[in-house]
């Protein structure tokens, strides 16, 4: 992990409601993996007139990796970025997503959030040919789909969190990755561990990971505010995340 | 440099640097030794730590304030004898000394805290997290009751700073810290629940700036103070100390610019060993270039000759 100046070389609106920011990176970060994140902060040049506000460094995980210290994100088009912009990075942060030696189905799951944690996954996980669908629950449903790979399956739950074949989905899927909204993460994560025991015998472990997104105020382990209760231990977010077991997690 | 941040005597504390992490920043031992060089630090100080293991506050732990940040983390921490167990070997590795912060709201749990923590050499000194709320005869009889060789520094709660600072000196401690954040409320945005906490951020410094400045002309001279609160550059730091206070703490400007600890601490030791002599800052202010140096230089001449 370092702290490096990184600044944002192109933006490109991909649809509707994203766009994607090109960052030119130190040569530490090119070497990012599925899972781990940035912590970032908007600077100006001159470092004694910083401001303050916003205070907290912003957790971007990073949707892809390209030659020449490229690192590309996914953000909201309504937040504002302008190419040049100066940016502080914390990172890498986190660990890497652990995927089954074996992988060939995997279920992607973004319930009233965007997916965009879990993207960086896909071009490696294609191109081993792992099939993906990717279930789009709540507000997550309104995501514009169209510059995401033809090769991902992408389906839309209906309003009771269900989509056709649920059953033979969850069954078929070797590994499954949920990410929710922020706020109520725990809450969220139970909704989709109930609807999984339903229709799912048993719940092995590393079967389903919770990918946690909280705003992390240090990062490195110092502060404990991302800390999370599992069954017979603690884990910080942010060391020791972004993704964990749900069948271990305590939710409530 | 030899700087002295407690009480003179057999067992003072005496750093390199008057620039230290503030109890909660930098965690219980090495978490930003990918971020910082400890060694430009005058000392660590540890999270709270209590006698008892205590699990993390549930709910909402942080909300992002303008300019700042609320936090409720209800000091998880293993218990000191699991912590001093996990860190000892890490401590001992440190190039700096290492004070604990010791969390204790009641005599018992102190002389246990004391009695464990003198037989730990890796710990130089012990900081005292007086409670909030705490009446004036409660922090001194607990005070009171720390025996110890290592120097007990008292860190003070922010709305009974002006009614403890005296009594607690009086009462032996070797050092005043000034002080814990202060707490407040605030909504959280995500679930609409007013969740309530430490208040962390800049605006924090003129407020702990007044109280260090009234309270050293009103405490023993003996006693030294550590200004501690809202610390976001060297500037706010050289403020602590032209109000009376022998050294700084940085609390959350570490999480957002883990570099500026660094770099505070650089900046206060050059300014502290250099000021009276009007010496060039570039030795030791990696960001000030020769000719903004001059600049300063000739600025500060045409001042002087003006008046």
């Amino acid at each position: 992990m370092k702290e490096t100046q990184a600044y944002i070389e192109r933006v490109k609106r991909v649809n509707r409601d994203s766009q994607r920011l090109e960052l030119a990176v130190d040569r530490s970060l090119s070497s990012l993996l599925a899972g781990q994140a940035l912590l970032v902060r908007r600077i100006e040049k001159d470092y004694e007139s910083e401001h303050w506000d916003p205070y907290l460094r912003e957790l971007w995980f990073p949707v892809e990796v390209q030659t020449s210290n490229i690192v590309v994100v996914e953000q909201p088009a309504k937040a504002q970025f302008v190419p040049g912009q100066l940016l502080s990075i914390i990172g890498p942060v986190g660990r890497p997503f652990r995927f089954r030696r074996k992988l060939r189905n995997i279920l992607l799951i973004a319930y009233q959030t965007t997916p965009a944690a879990l993207l960086m996954m896909l071009p490696s996980l294609l191109t081993k040919q792992v099939s993906i669908t990717m279930i789009l629950m709540g507000t997550a449903r309104q995501y514009d789909t169209n510059h995401l790979p033809e090769e991902l399956e992408i389906v839309r739950a209906d309003d009771n969190m269900t989509w056709p074949d649920m059953v033979m989905t969850l069954g078929w899927a070797d590994q499954v990755f949920a990410i929710v909204g922020q706020g109520s993460e725990l809450h969220y994560f139970g909704e989709i561990m109930k609807l999984i025991r339903q229709r799912r015998n048993d719940v092995p472990a590393n079967y389903i990971f919770g990918v946690m997104q909280r705003p992390l105020p240090c990062g490195v382990g110092a502060c404990h505010a991302c800390i999370l209760k599992l069954r017979g231990e603690q884990k910080l977010q942010c060391v020791d995340g972004p993704a964990f077991d749900l069948t271990t997690l305590r939710l409530n | 440099m030899a700087i002295e941040i407690t009480r003179p005597g057999k067992y003072s504390l005496v750093l390199s640097t008057p620039v230290l992490p503030a109890a909660g920043a930098v965690g219980f031992g090495d978490s930003y030794k990918a971020l910082v060089d400890y060694d430009k630090l005058g000392a660590i100080v540890t999270n709270p730590v209590t006698v008892e293991a205590r699990s993390p506050a549930s709910g909402t732990r942080m909300i992002a304030l303008d300019a700042g940040i609320l936090l409720h983390t209800g000091l998880p921490n293993p218990g000191l004898v699991k912590l001093i167990r996990q860190q000892r070997k890490v401590w001992a590795k440190m190039p700096v000394p290492v004070i604990l912060h010791l969390a204790a709201t009641s005599v018992g749990q102190l002389r246990r805290g004391c009695a464990i923590l003198d037989e730990v050499e890796e710990i130089a000194a012990v900081e005292l997290g007086l409670a909030d709320d705490m009446e004036v005869a409660d922090a001194v009889r607990l005070v009171k009751s720390a025996r110890m060789e290592k120097p007990l520094l008292a860190r003070l709660p922010f709305y009974e700073c002006y009614q403890l600072a005296e009594p607690i000196a009086d009462a032996g401690a070797d050092a005043l810290v000034m002080t814990a954040a202060p707490r407040g409320t605030a909504r959280d945005p995500n679930t609409g629940r007013l969740v309530s906490g430490r208040i962390y951020g800049p605006l924090m410094k003129p407020m702990i700036l007044r109280m260090v400045g009234r309270l050293r002309r009103q405490i023993d001279e003996d006693v030294p103070i550590i200004g501690s609160g809202g610390v976001h550059s060297p500037q706010d730091a050289r403020d602590y100390i032209d109000a009376g206070a022998v050294a700084v703490q940085v609390d959350t400007a570490t999480w957002v610019q883990p570099k500026m600890l660094e770099r505070i601490a650089r900046d206060l030791g050059g300014w502290i060993a250099t000021r009276h002599k009007n010496a060039f800052l570039d030795e030791w202010n990696p960001d000030m270039g020769h000719t903004e140096a001059i600049e300063r230089r000739v600025s500060s001449d045409i001042a002087g000759d003006a008046n």
